[in-house]
């Protein structure tokens, strides 16, 4: 394409972003006049949705969820590092002060964070933050090695990295003393197949694993 | 307690329903994403549940990457955001990346207190209070707090393009390829979004749509 081209058709698909943004306003107000009036009147979102920021899986349309029902942090692979200051203030403020009452942490078969982590490659400045998908492989080579069929062991990897980062959320000082206080939140592990476009529950054991990590982790006691 | 099942009972049977119409409407939609995404905006944004970005850009999954935190923030040395941003350059080559911030934030209302928020989010919001203390006269000037809360927002946009501009992927994107950067605000009581270069041309306030 010649320059020209490509800056009219980069001007078009930013036009088209306005066009369907206030084609989906009119829409909302047509259903219902009042509906940004009571948007604007605040927030309290039941959930706290961590996930991939990959394009695909846009939390509120595959849940059927909509605006001001689900407090959104999206990053790569999502991931809960215990270091991250950008995931723990979202998580801190969510249970803090929105007192959400679920947080689910949703991963996707085929992320290609998780692929990028299976495959032993410079990729960086991506590499601290594809390392702690490595370290999850790492905690469960064992499992992981034992699975013959590659994309098998690529899917297995992808549920246990949900699972571990299930139990990052539950290592925050925030959620153990809400739950402790509140008896919520409560964490949940799902994962997104495009195969048929279902979320699959991990069934994680909330209790069970906050009991299992507070020998080490508790932080309960003031 | 105080805890509802239902709100989660509602999720997944949610789920099934956006399975099932997509799957009715296109039987092979779901095939066709599996097969990958070719995103062509990147998209950073506030973890407020009002701002929905595909919902309410009207757009289709496969269409936006997206980062959202608290506030919308990018800072120099977070190492997530930085991940996500090198990745939608490098690896997914978008077009553009747009940074959203929105009326009503609270976060920036937050900045704009004194309170002490906790140690965590004490120093995730210290750039903003920080930039509230750069633009002390201008945000004492505005009228009342929702507009000084807009306009902090704006500002802190406009700081998050700054340190996209510097993120050494993203300039080398922009001079070899074309990457184009932009702010916005989500005006949530109007449900429009509004460029900030347009709104930038007055007083270099943003303003309410009439």
């Amino acid at each position: 394409m010649a320059s020209q081209d490509v800056a009219k058709y980069l001007k078009e698909s930013h036009d088209r972003i306005f066009e369907n943004n206030r084609e989906w306003a009119a829409e909302q107000k047509a259903k219902d006049p009042e509906f940004f009036t009571k948007l604007s009147a605040g927030q309290e979102p039941d959930y706290l949705w961590i996930g991939c920021s990959d394009s695909r899986i846009p939390a509120e349309q595959i849940t059927g969820l909509g605006a001001g029902e689900v407090f959104i942090h999206r990053n790569i692979a999502n991931l809960v590092c215990n270091t991250d200051l950008n995931v723990m203030s979202v998580v801190n403020y969510a249970v803090r002060h929105l007192k959400v009452k679920h947080i689910i942490v949703c991963g996707h078969y085929g992320c290609g964070g998780v692929k990028a982590a299976l495959t032993p490659q410079d990729m960086g400045l991506l590499n601290p933050w594809l390392r702690n998908i490595r370290d999850v492989y790492r905690l469960h080579e064992n499992e992981l090695d034992a699975i013959a069929d590659e994309s098998k062991r690529y899917d297995r990897l992808v549920e246990l990295n949900v699972v571990e980062q299930c139990r990052n959320i539950i290592k925050t000082a925030a959620v153990q003393q809400s739950y402790a206080t509140n008896g919520f939140p409560i964490v949940h592990g799902w994962v997104f197949g495009f195969q048929d476009g279902l979320l699959k529950d991990l069934k994680v054991d909330h209790e069970k694993m906050l009991r299992d990590i507070q020998k080490i982790y508790n932080l309960t006691q003031g | 307690m105080g805890l509802s099942l239902d709100a989660l009972e509602r999720v997944v049977a949610g789920n099934k329903i956006y399975a099932r119409k997509a799957t009715e409407q296109d039987p092979q939609f779901f095939k066709t994403l599996a097969t990958g995404q070719s995103p062509e905006i990147l998209w950073i944004g506030c973890a407020d549940s009002r701002v929905p970005e595909t919902t309410v850009c009207n757009c289709q999954p496969g269409d936006i990457f997206v980062h959202r935190n608290i506030a919308n923030c990018l800072h120099a040395d977070d190492l997530s955001a930085s991940s996500v941003v090198e990745y939608a350059t490098t690896h997914l080559k978008v077009k553009r990346i747009v940074v959203c911030g929105h009326t009503k934030c609270g976060g920036a209302n937050a900045a704009l207190g004194d309170a002490d928020l906790g140690p965590t989010l004490n120093t995730w919001l210290l750039p903003l209070r920080e930039l509230r203390r750069k633009h002390k006269g201008e945000l004492e000037s505005l009228a009342d707090d929702d507009a000084k809360a807009v306009r902090l927002a704006e500002l802190n946009v406009q700081q998050s393009l700054d340190v996209l501009r510097k993120h050494p992927t993203v300039s080398k994107a922009i001079n070899e390829r074309g990457l184009t950067l932009h702010g916005m605000i989500f005006d949530i009581a109007a449900g429009e979004l509004r460029v900030l270069d347009q709104a930038k041309k007055g007083n270099g306030l943003w303003t309410a749509p009439q």
